[in-house]
């Protein structure tokens, strides 16, 4: 018998999913922080609830990519998608599953008039950096840059 | 997103304008916090918005297949006016919810929770006006009887709490916690009918919805994402905040929010005109089965900030353990969790109207007892409301065999505007309209 697997249905975001978010999060990162995923599916779903998918398995949600669309920022002018936070549950990677994901929120952004999609990762994470990568992502000439600021020692009371 | 952007003649910009002064007096405290709370958001427009590019074809129906119809001379007069209906209840439920909100936003115990009700009442008043724009851009004295698009305005916006079409828009907010769990449970109800109505064959009523409905997505992470964090601070303790206090007004709108969705039986003519996709059971079951997942949510919430080292998987056994012996375990008790009421708990129209039903779907057959028992499952404001005697009064008269619950769908009283279309008038009163029980819309 040929192996079925549940058919993947990919749907916008909506509020009824943070807490399977937040728990797909637990499982990848080991840190429970619903706080964290309530406030950014507020800003996401205020944003527009079709620039974020979320992937479901028989009526659960296995995983979800948050994005946007923003235009005006580091002196882009022209509106372009921006994908910052995505993640499968372990027990579901290998099924295609972000590339799903993936694809609806890019079907959107093209809706949107976006000419490109942006994002930012860790070289340090080569999972994330071959995903991205695979789905068709070039390194940019808009470099990420930081400097660590140091905090003042605390006044002596 | 490509969407059109329209505002209304400016004497009817003016009225709703001056509607907002009077309802929405923290309006101009929203535009000018805006960028506190929503940065990066577009400013909010006072405009009707118009996608683009939505489907030109009928997709349900008598007419599927058929172009969709631009002008209400092209739909036939039963069409219109059953159209000019659902726009106009619509349109009174935008209105109704920025009444309702008012009376207690200032009750708001943060800043966050306050604003975020403040942006949904602004997109609200934003939905009335795209209706007003569907009801004076376009002709519909065939449907209405000859009544002119300024008077259907002038009535919509001279209706207060009591006066407005669906009874969830007439009840009082007894706290902020009404404020959230009407936008958790009714504002859901909404996006039922805008998502529905996305395929209408009247092609500018379908244009609407899209923008509406990305606006709706809002609204239900206010109510919702609030009750979350309520739900944790209850947990942990809190005095300010308990889940039998969020229960009773889950009690209060889960009823009426299915009521919304008209008579269970009904529906057929909004999918035979082409203007909904759904059956009016066929929607509320959907509802039903998303409400319950929302309170699932919210209970493992409560479960995982009492429990804090456990998994997801141990909170995920422990809720189910609960619901299933409703009982107590590590000092949670099943009454500490929220629960779905059953669906024909304190109805009064649809298909289960007047029967006497607890939340957990016991069966009363005596008032008294009855109401005594509503009196444990609501809150005392809310008991003490003229609602509840009203409802009260006709649930005896039904019980007693004096009215049929049809006849008693019909009697209950509304509070009507009698003079003066501008909010300043106070001229009200509860009369009986013999009005139809139901549209089934």
């Amino acid at each position: 018998m040929p192996d079925v697997q549940p058919q993947v249905r990919v749907r916008p975001l909506d509020e009824l999913d943070i807490g399977r978010i937040t728990e797909i999060d637990e499982r990848i990162t080991g840190i429970y922080r619903p706080e964290v995923w309530e406030r950014r599916v507020g800003y996401y779903l205020r944003r527009d609830p079709d620039s974020s998918q979320v992937a479901e398995v028989e009526g659960r949600v296995v995983g979800f990519m948050l994005g946007d669309v923003r235009a005006g920022e580091f002196g882009i002018e022209s509106p372009s998608g921006w994908i910052e936070r995505f993640g499968i549950d372990p027990d579901f990677r290998g099924r295609d599953i972000g590339r799903q994901l993936f694809e609806a929120i890019l079907r959107h952004f093209r809706g949107c008039g976006t000419g490109a999609v942006r994002t930012l990762v860790d070289d340090r994470d080569a999972a994330v950096a071959g995903f991205l990568g695979a789905l068709g992502f070039t390194p940019s000439s808009l470099k990420a840059l930081e400097m660590q600021i140091a905090q003042p020692p605390p006044e002596p009371r | 997103m490509n969407v059109e952007t329209v505002t209304l003649e400016k004497k009817y910009h003016d009225a709703v304008e001056h509607w907002r002064r009077h309802w929405l007096p923290d309006y101009d405290s929203l535009l000018e916090n805006w960028e506190k709370h929503f940065p990066q958001d577009e400013r909010f427009c006072l405009c009707a918005k118009m996608e683009c590019g939505t489907s030109d074809t009928v997709s349900v129906g008598e007419h599927a297949g058929e172009k969709k119809r631009t002008n209400p001379s092209e739909l036939t007069e039963e069409e219109a006016r059953h159209l000019l209906a659902i726009i106009r209840a619509q349109a009174s439920t935008e209105f109704g919810s920025i009444q309702q909100h008012t009376g207690t936003l200032a009750r708001a115990q943060n800043d966050e929770d306050r604003y975020w009700v403040l942006r949904v009442m602004a997109e609200e008043l934003r939905h009335g006006y795209q209706m007003f724009h569907l009801l004076l851009s376009q002709d519909w004295s065939k449907a209405s009887g000859g009544v002119e698009g300024r008077q259907m305005v002038e009535e919509i916006l001279s209706m207060g709490t009591g006066s407005h079409v669906l009874d969830a828009f007439n009840l009082e907010y007894d706290s902020f916690i009404d404020n959230i769990c009407f936008a958790a449970l009714i504002d859901r109800v909404g996006k039922y009918q805008l998502t529905m109505q996305k395929i209408c064959a009247y092609r500018p009523m379908a244009d609407s919805m899209p923008p509406m409905l990305r606006e709706e997505a809002f609204h239900l992470a206010a109510g919702v994402i609030p009750m979350r964090r309520w739900a944790r601070r209850a947990a942990e303790g809190d005095p300010f905040i308990t889940m039998p206090a969020i229960q009773k007004s889950i009690n209060k709108w889960f009823p009426r929010g299915l009521e919304m969705f008209g008579d269970e039986r009904g529906g057929d003519k909004n999918m035979r005109f082409g203007f909904k996709d759904m059956k009016n059971r066929e929607a509320q079951d959907l509802y039903i089965e998303e409400v319950r997942r929302m309170i699932r949510d919210i209970n493992l919430r409560f479960l995982r900030a009492r429990f804090p080292g456990e998994s997801p998987e141990k909170a995920e056994n422990r809720l189910e353990s609960l619901e299933r012996d409703r009982g107590r375990r590590d000092g949670v008790a099943h009454e500490d969790l929220l629960r779905l009421p059953d669906h024909r708990f304190f109805r009064r129209k649809g298909e289960p109207a007047w029967s006497m039903v607890g939340v957990d779907g016991e069966v009363f057959d005596d008032v008294d007892t009855y109401l005594r028992y509503l009196g444990t499952q609501l809150a005392d404001g809310y008991m003490a409301a003229r609602d509840l005697t009203l409802y009260a009064d006709t649930l005896r008269k039904v019980v007693a065999g004096e009215l049929t619950a049809d006849e008693a769908v019909r009697k209950m009283p509304r509070l009507k505007r009698v003079g003066g279309n501008c909010p300043c008038s106070k001229s009200v009163r509860w009369v009986v309209e013999e009005a139809p029980a139901s549209s089934g819309a």
